[in-house]
């Protein structure tokens, strides 16, 4: 099965044969977890990075910020048997405008929110796909933890 | 370049704006007139009459009582949200087709043309801009040029991309290295072809670099704002994704803060679900189908 993952939204399953896959991603950061032993998948397309710009937004949709959504991934993550240490972690996105000055730099500060948080809780990034200022999709089967990025130069394993 | 002419001919076989949406728009953008010239300008077109009253009688507006003129619906629903309405109709079969050329599915580049119409009237309250009329319609049509250029670019997309990412080019500097025309330039002659009211033709032509205006437009400037933010949140994006310069005067001249970009990136968000909603619930709207990208 399919499982579309809308900006702002995130996905965990543990179904055989299921399918992770959030599209056009800008400035927005998309992630995935993958526990290989548990066969547990995880999606998040997240916007933002900081739940302060709204609070009340994040309490209806943590997933629109890094740092509402991120943890709570996990931790539905670890509800259906996951473990952080076994944990593969995948990162795509975070795309720019051609900026001369940094103007709009929302990308890269989602990034940077990421980088934060995994620092903080000892996680680390197995693959990224990050920068530049193209649109991606990101796929992930969650039997292989096989994840792909597609971009207008075509589809590659990350 | 030897498309440039095939590519001028096109704009010319293009459908036309319903005339109603032409008189409509030179109504918004004369100081002068009144909401009796904007029903005059669209209740003898009964085609649009009744669309505009099914729109405003669903579930979406939660109305208590049932909308049954346009006077009517003015008077409900505000003028602005009434024009709005219209102006969508009137665009979503010109820009509901799949643009390939652009990795643009079905419905996309209305769903893109739509979040920038109303990111451009959320940044028009904001820096109180006057002519808040127009600005919605102009951000409906500021990607009209990809309509015509669509099958160009897809002929050439593999030199236009090696341009975007060996040369560094924004992706509209490589369509106008390579085929001739940016899609602004292109859009800018669709606009003047169908009479366009000249701010909205000017914010079709310089959407992407508002600063090589002469003069500054604040027009111009809300609809380059408004596309950046939907670029930047990946709302409607094609492949020449985020490939355009960001133009950081704006930002000064709007004083604005990229907490603002945010915070309207959000809104945006909710009202385009809600807009989405609306046209797919609707069987009249040309757009049946949100875009599911």
């Amino acid at each position: 099965m399919n499982v579309v993952v809308d900006i702002a939204d995130y996905a965990v399953t543990a179904e055989a044969g299921a399918s992770l896959i959030t599209y056009s991603l800008g400035s927005c950061i998309g992630m995935t977890i993958w526990d290989p032993q548990a066969q547990v998948g995880g999606m998040i397309h997240y916007m933002l990075p900081e739940s302060s710009l709204s609070p009340a937004k994040a309490k209806a949709s943590p997933a629109m910020f890094a740092d509402s959504g991120v943890p709570i991934m996990f931790r539905a993550a670890y509800k259906l048997g996951a473990e952080k240490k076994r944990m593969i972690v995948k990162v795509a996105g975070g795309s720019q405008l051609l900026d001369d000055k940094g103007t709009f730099n929302i990308g890269k500060r989602n990034y940077v929110m990421l980088r934060k948080i995994f620092w903080k809780n000892g996680i680390l990034i197995d693959a990224e796909d990050v920068g530049g200022s193209v649109s991606r999709t990101m796929r992930m089967d969650v039997n292989t933890g096989r994840v792909t990025i597609k971009n207008r130069d075509g589809e590659r394993e990350l | 370049m030897r498309n440039a002419q095939d590519i001028v001919d096109q704009i010319g076989s293009l459908p036309p704006l319903p005339s109603t949406a032409i008189k409509l728009m030179n109504v918004l953008g004369d100081p002068q007139s009144s909401v009796a010239h904007i029903v005059d300008a669209i209740k003898y077109d009964q085609a649009i009459t009744t669309q505009v009253l099914r729109l405003c009688n669903s579930a979406y507006f939660g109305l208590s009582r049932k909308v049954t003129s346009l006077d009517d619906a003015m008077v409900c629903l505000g003028t602005i949200k009434v024009l709005q309405l219209v102006m969508s109709v009137h665009t979503s079969s010109a820009l509901s087709k799949e643009q390939h050329g652009y990795g643009l599915d079905p419905g996309v580049l209305w769903k893109h043309s739509v979040a920038v119409a109303l990111a451009s009237a959320v940044f028009a309250q904001k820096t109180n801009l006057a002519n808040a009329n127009l600005v919605f319609t102009a951000g409906l049509l500021h990607d009209i040029g990809k309509v015509v250029l669509n099958q160009y670019v897809a002929d050439e997309f593999v030199e236009i991309v090696r341009r975007v990412s060996d040369e560094g080019l924004a992706f509209c500097e490589a369509e106008q290295q390579v085929l001739g025309f940016s899609h602004e330039e292109i859009g800018g002659m669709i606009g003047r072809t169908w009479q366009l009211p000249e701010p909205i033709v000017l914010c079709i032509q310089h959407h992407h670099v508002p600063s090589a205006l002469e003069t500054p437009d604040p027009l111009v400037d809300v609809v380059y704002l408004a596309d950046c933010v939907c670029l930047l949140f990946g709302i409607g994006l094609g492949e020449d994704g985020l490939s355009y310069r960001a133009d950081s005067a704006v930002m000064d001249r709007c004083d604005l803060r990229e907490s603002d970009l945010e915070s309207v990136g959000l809104t945006v968000l909710d009202e385009l679900k809600r807009v989405e909603q609306l046209f797919a619930t609707t069987p009249s709207a040309a757009c049946k189908q949100p875009a599911v990208h």
